[in-house]
């Protein structure tokens, strides 16, 4: 065990001595955070999107209010009066606005004497999730349009939805945290372990420590110790920064974090095995990058981080049955969002533990001692 | 008692023989030397014995251990300084020996005082404490030493351990292996093809070439095994007025018919100028007596027409000795590899 420490104590001093490495590991998660937090929040808002209105009656009037009031209150869009309807079509072709909503004359007859009244939306039907939200938005402005006064009291015909909400409001924001945990364990895990290993091999430093009687097994280990030190320290940085910085309250006590640390520390493990079995034999840092970037984006999008697993097509829901980051971010979720229920995370932490097991057997047997 | 035996031993990287089929023995408390261009065989032949290459075939054992059965025991037993620098820039002169050390399992205390005596054998005990970033190659090479006997090896490999220095940083360490192969009863192995390192360093050396060895003794017999007494090296000056010289077969010819000339060899990295016709010679004739030999040699080549730019005696060098069984430069190697060897006046080209 000794030698194995001193190859840890080596791989700490080498990271804690590289100030560009500990910033980018530390800080580059963050600012996904931020800027996936206020980029990419969940819901679509501040759609530019004219109203050209050729009618000027009554219903026109009210149909440019109710859109003004979905404005003010969800902010899907910002609309803007335009007279010239050929205008309109060319700024949407050229993507200054989302979409163009076309008033006709004798719209407001046709409403009040119930003649199939229609409006026209010009839509950039390439950016579909734009123009699925202005769909939204304009059957929501069509609603009760014709409605003249609106009951202080419920219909009792209509059957009134009533939602339970079993855990506390959430945050877009807040809710990306575990993603961002989980981003930091693999950016951890690409500056540790077998990277430093690859590094060693470019660099030739590696001969001298394998002409010593360091052991294939010592090696791996040391490499995997040393790796969740930093990975698992780095992604608790990353977390308590995370709930800051979107004012997250977590479920507190002694267990709950534990399985946070539990949970960070075997997908740590469990990724460092996988990334020391798939770059045992590799001799240039390009090589890792290449690696690095593919692996980031075939984990992490999959994990069920920014988008529900459920809504994947059949073949993606089935690589993220296998996906170790799927695990680890639903588990970090039900912790933080759901408060401490070890049921919850139990098989999370099975198939965590599972990973990392057969990934570290497969990466010891990869590893080459020689040459 | 030998420190290394090697029998047959073959490495073979697909079609291409990097070792073929060599023997020797080390005998302990020597220092020996696989001397050889770059691609001889060297680096391969001391990855192999200190384990980190296997073999194709053939057997290797060091410090009584077989390298391809116990390699872990060899790796105890033995220190290695690699050819390129492996020492850790992010760590400091005594971290880095105080890791090796564990790597080692030496005890804490011996550890300690093991480092402070080693660090100030290689004069480095005021710089223990920087990081080795900031040292010089010639520095971090003596850090290397250091670390490779960190553990009190009873075998220290060195590859090349002087490319790369100045030439008194090359002195301080050939300084440093004398007195750690007479004061730490050490074995040494040490790869070169630095001529005059072999020759300072070593008591048996190995030519090495294309895989195969082909002479191995002391250095003084080695050159006592080469043809002649002397050496009369001749340059000829180039033709710029016209006239072609002799063909140089002709020359070879002529001077070889020569009772005391015992070998005639063409230095290939000679003077030259373009054009076979005109171009110089640049020879080396091994004579049995030069005093007799110089003033013959000059009449023959007068006789031909050819005026002589230098004719020098010389001391039979490790170089001459390599050509001699080589028959090339060691240093032509490593550039061009257009070059013959002349034999008792019986022209020949090497093959591959």
């Amino acid at each position: 065990m000794g030698r194995v420490l001193a190859f840890v104590e080596r791989d700490l001093r080498k990271f804690t001595r590289n100030p560009v490495i500990i910033f980018s590991s530390v800080c580059l998660p963050m600012v996904y955070l931020l800027v996936l937090g206020n980029s990419f929040q969940g819901t679509v808002k501040n759609l530019p999107f004219a109203v050209i209105d050729q009618d000027h009656g009554p219903y026109a009037k009210r149909m440019i209010e109710r859109i003004a009031s979905i404005e003010a209150g969800p902010g899907t869009v910002e609309h803007i009066i335009m007279l010239d309807a050929g205008k309109a079509e060319a700024d949407v072709r050229s993507g200054r606005l989302k979409g163009a909503l076309i008033i006709p004359p004798n719209f407001s007859k046709s409403v009040s004497r119930g003649t199939s009244p229609q409006v026209g939306l010009i839509v950039d039907n390439t950016d579909a999730i734009s123009t699925a939200a202005l769909q939204r938005v304009m059957t929501e402005a069509f609603t009760y349009l014709k409605v003249d006064a609106i009951s202080v009291r419920p219909d009792r015909r209509i059957p009134q939805l009533r939602t339970l909400e079993l855990y506390r409001k959430l945050d877009y924001d807040a809710s990306i945290v575990p993603g961002a945990v989980i981003m930091a364990i693999f950016m951890g895990t690409m500056t540790t372990g077998a990277f430093s290993v690859v590094m060693d091999r470019f660099q030739g430093v590696h001969e001298a420590y394998l002409s010593t009687p360091l052991t294939k097994g010592e090696l791996t280990l040391a490499i995997l110790i040393s790796g969740v030190f930093v990975t698992t320290l780095i992604a608790l940085i990353v977390l308590g920064a995370g709930i800051r910085l979107t004012d997250l309250e977590v479920a507190s006590g002694l267990s709950a974090y534990l399985a946070i640390v539990m949970v960070i520390m075997l997908s740590a493990m469990g990724l460092l095995s996988m990334m020391c079995f798939l770059l045992a034999r590799i001799d240039h840092p390009r090589i890792v990058g290449i690696f690095g970037g593919f692996l980031n984006i075939i984990l992490f999008f999959p994990s069920g981080a920014v988008y529900p697993i459920e809504s994947f097509p059949p073949w993606l829901r089935a690589f993220s049955k296998v996906n170790p980051e799927s695990y680890a971010v639903h588990a970090l979720k039900s912790i933080l969002f759901k408060g401490m229920n070890w049921s919850a995370v139990r098989d999370d932490l099975i198939f965590l533990s599972g990973f990392t097991i057969v990934m570290y057997t497969l990466a010891t047997l990869n590893f080459k001692r020689t040459l | 008692m030998s420190a290394v035996v090697v029998q047959d031993l073959v490495k073979r990287y697909g079609t291409l023989s990097a070792i073929d089929g060599i023997d020797f023995e080390v005998a302990s408390g020597t220092c020996f030397g696989s001397l050889g261009p770059n691609g001889a065989g060297k680096t391969t032949l001391i990855r192999i014995l200190t384990g980190l290459v296997k073999p194709t075939s053939g057997k290797a054992i060091v410090a009584g251990w077989d390298v391809s059965k116990k390699p872990d025991a060899v790796r105890g037993a033995i220190g290695v300084v690699s050819q390129a620098m492996t020492t850790d820039l992010d760590l400091s002169g005594r971290e880095n020996l105080d890791i090796y050390a564990r790597y080692y399992s030496v005890p804490s205390k011996e550890r300690r005082e093991r480092i402070a005596y080693l660090l100030d054998r290689v004069e480095l005990s005021d710089r223990a404490k920087d990081l080795v970033a900031t040292y010089s190659g010639g520095m971090r090479r003596r850090l290397e030493i250091a670390r490779g006997l960190i553990h009190k090896p009873k075998i220290l490999f060195l590859d090349e351990p002087t490319i790369g220095l100045d030439p008194q940083s090359r002195r301080t360490v050939w300084d440093l292996l004398h007195q750690f192969l007479q004061d730490e009863h050490l074995t040494i192995f040490l790869t070169t093809h630095y001529m005059d390192e072999a020759d300072f360093l070593c008591d048996r050396i190995a030519i090495i070439d294309r895989g195969k060895i082909k002479i191995m003794d002391s250095p003084a017999l080695l050159k006592e095994s080469i043809p002649g007494d002397d050496i009369v090296e001749i340059v000829t000056v180039a033709r710029q007025d016209g006239m072609v010289n002799p063909p140089l077969a002709e020359v070879v010819a002529e001077l070889s018919a020569h009772n005391f000339v015992e070998q005639i060899i063409q230095k290939e990295e000679g003077p030259y100028t373009e054009g076979d016709a005109t171009e110089s010679h640049h020879l080396q004739v091994y004579v049995s007596n030069a005093a007799e030999a110089i003033p013959v040699l000059m009449s023959s080549l007068q006789k031909q027409s050819l005026k002589v730019q230098s004719i020098g005696l010389k001391q039979c060098s490790l170089e001459d000795v390599f050509i001699h069984y080589t028959g090339r430069s060691i240093r032509a190697e490593e550039g061009h590899k257009v070059n013959f060897f002349i034999g008792a006046g019986v022209p020949r080209r090497m093959g591959g």
